[in-house]
């Protein structure tokens, strides 16, 4: 092949790799489930350079004002075709938010962040709804048990274990991309399992600690009363 | 073609006649014929491969993969544009005066300017290899290629924030960090060889061709490192998924081994270094110069990072600097464990 078909080749797999990024970006909201939703601006951002740059590109050698050689690397353009994959894999297998494989098994969560000093205010009446960070930070405050004798509400996905009668609801914490991700676990007592990896709802309260806050990490437990299935949030991650 | 006018010659590369000789159309039409392939493979694929590619551990690695090509193209673009721009427009005679004449000199500058770049560390590595085609000593430009990354605004607030309550945690980063960029830099500009390192060459097209010059050479390097960086995240997300984190645990009380494992970490996992901090807050079993050396060798060293500088230096350059710098990063990071924290 010439070098002009080389270079038309290349403004075309930008110009798929820009489509396929605003895709995800701009066209819908896949993108919550690969990366923070602070993200989007500067993914629509980049999927407008790379298919500006594109056509630009493809007009220009249309014209024939680009220069015809490759800065002498030969390899430069087979490498090219790798960007190929994360289109593939965005489209065949249209990955969704990590789930339960992604959670592991038994106890093996690492420690959550740890949550800002003082930060907890008063819950409100009823039954609050709690992220699962603040959860597993106000059982570990040691200020106080603001979680005692309350009935919370928590958003997770279910992750099943081998002991019985129990498993966990779980979500996801998520810094920048998913593969920082780490699993927020609470086990959940007193109710069956619902099918693994379905998003729920569950009604419940805190078991206190046996004695004073473990040392290492330990995941807290509550007792439900209540589970209902709801469908995967808006924001997959916490 | 008449006596006197001068010839289209083409370029010694291509020894091919130019397109005026009549072979450009004939050729043309073959290209896009791929592309239609390709289209079509992924329609095709769309309606009957999706529906069978369900495997949890696929779509965990799947998600993975995509999130870290995801989340490190915005800020590849940014760096890729930024070096297109350094290229194009700002001439070589301003790095001379930028930057001392005395290149061990140049290294400390340029490690400090580091900061003013905020990013990760795949916007990094093209702006340095920008560097070095304007004329910056490859001694500093490798000073600001480590430092960059990790001594940035944007990476140090984030670290505050994963560690509340223990600003001794940034101080650390940024002196560690900033020391093994000099180092390197120092220690490359004293050994260093140029055959190692073939300073990355650019048509730079006077006046009016600077546009163009700027639009082909975007071009050019977002597909080169772009397409390292999907090996980088093949790695990355492979490794993320077959490594269990339990065995974490196990090593995380012994002295000099948990260092050394989660410098091993950092590098398997190839986490941005804006979130770098967050994960390593997260490993509560380990000391805190283990979680040191996690911070500074992340953004200088990772599966993603090696992918994209043999793709933009070559390996000779690679498989001397990756070892120097991993080793001088882990070294660095013992010293000011033992002493700040």
């Amino acid at each position: 092949m010439g070098a002009a078909v080389k270079r038309q080749t290349q403004s075309l797999m930008l110009l798929i790799l820009g489509g396929a990024l605003l895709n995800i970006s701009a066209f819908s909201t896949t993108y919550v489930n690969y990366v923070k939703p602070g993200f989007r601006p500067l993914l629509v951002g980049a999927g407008v350079v790379l298919a500006t740059l594109a056509l630009v590109s493809l007009v220009r050698q249309w014209r024939g004002q680009a220069d015809g050689h490759d800065h002498g690397h030969d390899h430069g353009p087979r490498v090219a075709w790798l960007l190929a994959v994360p289109v593939f894999a965005i489209v065949l297998i249209a990955p969704p938010a990590l789930g339960s494989f992604a959670a592991g098994g038994e106890d093996d969560a690492p420690a959550p962040r740890p949550p800002a000093p003082a930060a907890f205010r008063e819950l409100s009446d009823g039954a609050p709804r709690l992220a699962l960070g603040e959860f597993i930070g106000r059982a570990y405050d040691p200020a106080g048990t603001s979680l005692a004798g309350r009935q919370v509400k928590l958003t997770g996905f279910v992750v099943p274990s081998k002991k019985k009668n129990l498993w966990y609801v779980t979500r996801m914490q998520m810094s920048c991309c998913a593969a920082d991700a780490l699993a927020l676990k609470v086990a959940v007592r007193g109710v069956p399992a619902p099918r693994e990896n379905s998003w729920v709802q569950v009604t419940g309260s805190w078991i206190p600690w046996k004695g004073k806050i473990p040392n290492g990490y330990v995941i807290p437990d509550m007792t439900a009363t209540d589970v209902v299935k709801i469908d995967q949030p808006a924001e997959p991650y916490e | 073609m008449t006596q006197g006018t001068p010839l289209d010659w083409p370029e010694a590369e291509d020894r091919l006649p130019p397109d005026s000789w009549g072979r450009g159309p004939a050729r043309q039409s073959l290209l896009p014929w791929s592309f239609v392939g390709l289209i079509a493979l992924l329609v095709a694929g769309r309606f009957l491969l999706a529906p069978h590619l369900t495997a949890p551990a696929l779509q965990t690695w799947a998600t993975i993969f995509v999130a870290v090509c995801v989340q490190a193209l915005p800020f590849l673009v940014f760096g890729v544009a930024l070096s297109a721009a350094i290229t194009a427009f700002v001439p070589a005679s301003f790095w001379t005066r930028a930057l001392p004449r005395q290149t061990y000199a140049a290294v400390p500058v340029a490690g400090v300017a580091g900061a003013v770049l905020p990013g990760c560390e795949c916007a990094s590595v093209p702006v340095a290899s920008g560097l070095m085609a304007r004329g910056v000593a490859p001694a500093a430009a490798l000073a600001f290629l480590l430092a960059s990354p990790a001594i940035n605004p944007v990476v140090l607030v984030a670290t505050a924030v994963a560690f509340p309550g223990d600003p001794a945690m940034v101080v650390a980063r940024f002196g560690a960090s900033l020391a093994v960029a000099v180092l390197a830099g120092w220690i490359w500009a004293r050994f260093g060889r140029t055959e190692w390192l073939p300073v990355p060459r650019r048509t730079t097209a006077p006046g009016p061709g600077k546009w163009g010059a700027f639009v082909d050479a975007m071009c050019h390097d977002l597909l080169h490192t772009g397409g390292f960086l999907v090996i980088g995240g093949l790695t990355a997300a492979t490794l993320n998924v077959v490594v269990p984190r339990s065995w974490l645990t196990s090593v995380a009380g012994i002295p000099v081994v948990s260092v050394l494992v989660l410098a091993l970490l950092a590098v398997l996992l190839s986490i941005c270094s804006e979130a770098d901090a967050f994960v390593a807050a997260s490993l509560t079993a380990f000391s805190p110069t283990a979680k040191l050396a996690f911070l500074v060798v992340g953004p200088m060293v990772d599966l993603k990072l090696i992918a994209l500088q043999a793709g933009t230096f070559g390996r000779p350059f690679t498989w001397r600097f990756v070892p120097l710098t991993l080793t001088l990063a882990i070294g660095v990071s013992f010293v000011t464990g033992w002493v700040l924290l």
